[in-house]
């Protein structure tokens, strides 16, 4: 797994001379939280394939492991194509985006998290998508959708069109979101999306 | 005209289009990054079968998982099949597949059977 853990490079202004690296801190606070899974830096299609399988061993529904893969491979692929931190990828010959995606759960929901670096403009434009997306409901959000996949995708696309509908199906509940400002001027965008543990086949 | 194969792997489809008994196959899963780039010789291949009136098209999605860029990529491939038989060139059939209890892989076709104007099958995979 891609499990690098150098923080500082997604956050800028907290520099790793001031607070030192700890990797048993790392666990315990991913233990804490009950988070199974972290990916972090440049998470590809392959990266996304072993998410897959060792997602699809968890959860003993089959339905809410399927949803939570959803929005595991959009908010990542979110990352992907529009994190403002790129890393040159070998295999795609072309600059990428790098962020950070988590798997964990409470007791009622498994819960999938990401974030990366973002311009502050995109940040906020993906936001209001996000606010608007978190007023429909499932009928509203289906028909959004297809309304969105009919129109040809924007050029320079910051993402917050259909991958966070696809989410917010997917997900049954709100998306939460958090814009983080940094020192640089940019911000480091969050997503958190929640899948009930308790959805059953009919729904 | 030739076959067009394209071997599956984690992230990318099984594409099994047959240009001489117009049976057009594409199962597997489909995440790859760049859609665009991987859908394209699927494109050029159905935009050069299309050039060709009487066929009779058929074809099989066999899915069980697709990110929404390659959903768009096969919104796409049924607006130019649309278009094949709209313009009275040939007939085409859509079959989609899905698992019993995968009620969203269901709810996907219905709602590509709702935005085109194609004979959509709905068909639930025997386990």
């Amino acid at each position: 797994m891609n499990l690098i853990i150098n923080y500082a490079q997604i956050l800028p202004s907290m520099s790793a001379t001031e607070q030192p690296f700890s990797i048993y801190q790392f666990f315990s606070q991913l233990k804490l939280h009950h988070v199974s899974m972290v990916a972090q830096g440049l998470i590809s299609q392959d990266i996304l394939s072993l998410i897959a399988l060792s997602l699809r061993r968890r959860p003993d529904n089959e339905v809410v492991a399927r949803r939570l893969f959803a929005i595991v491979v959009e908010l990542s692929q979110n990352i992907f194509h529009y994190s403002a931190i790129k890393e040159f990828s070998v295999k795609d010959q072309r600059d990428t985006g790098v962020g950070i995606v988590a798997v964990g759960e409470s007791k009622t929901h498994y819960l999938v998290a990401s974030g990366n670096v973002a311009h502050a403009e995109n940040a906020a434009y993906v936001a209001k998508q996000c606010d608007y997306i978190n007023t429909l409901d499932s009928e509203e959000l289906r028909q959004y959708y297809r309304e969105q996949r009919r129109k040809p995708a924007k050029v320079g696309s910051v993402g917050g069109s259909i991958g966070l509908i696809e989410v917010a199906r997917k997900s049954g509940e709100p998306i939460h979101y958090e814009i983080i400002p940094l020192e640089d001027g940019n911000v480091f965008l969050i997503f958190v999306a929640k899948v009930s543990k308790a959805i059953s086949y009919a729904d | 005209m030739e076959n067009l194969f394209i071997k599956a792997d984690t992230f990318i489809p099984e594409i099994n289009f047959n240009a001489q008994t117009g049976e057009l196959n594409i199962s597997g899963e489909s995440y790859h990054e760049y859609t665009l780039e991987f859908y394209q010789p699927v494109f050029n291949w159905l935009t050069e079968y299309l050039k060709t009136p009487g066929r009779n098209i058929v074809l099989n999605f066999c899915m069980s998982y697709y990110n929404t860029s390659t959903s768009r990529r096969f919104l796409e491939m049924f607006d130019m099949l649309e278009e094949y038989q709209e313009q009275g060139k040939g007939i085409v059939t859509v079959n989609w597949y899905y698992s019993p209890e995968d009620v969203d892989m269901k709810e996907s076709g219905e709602e590509y059977a709702e935005d085109v104007n194609l004979n959509f099958n709905l068909i639930a995979l025997v386990k």
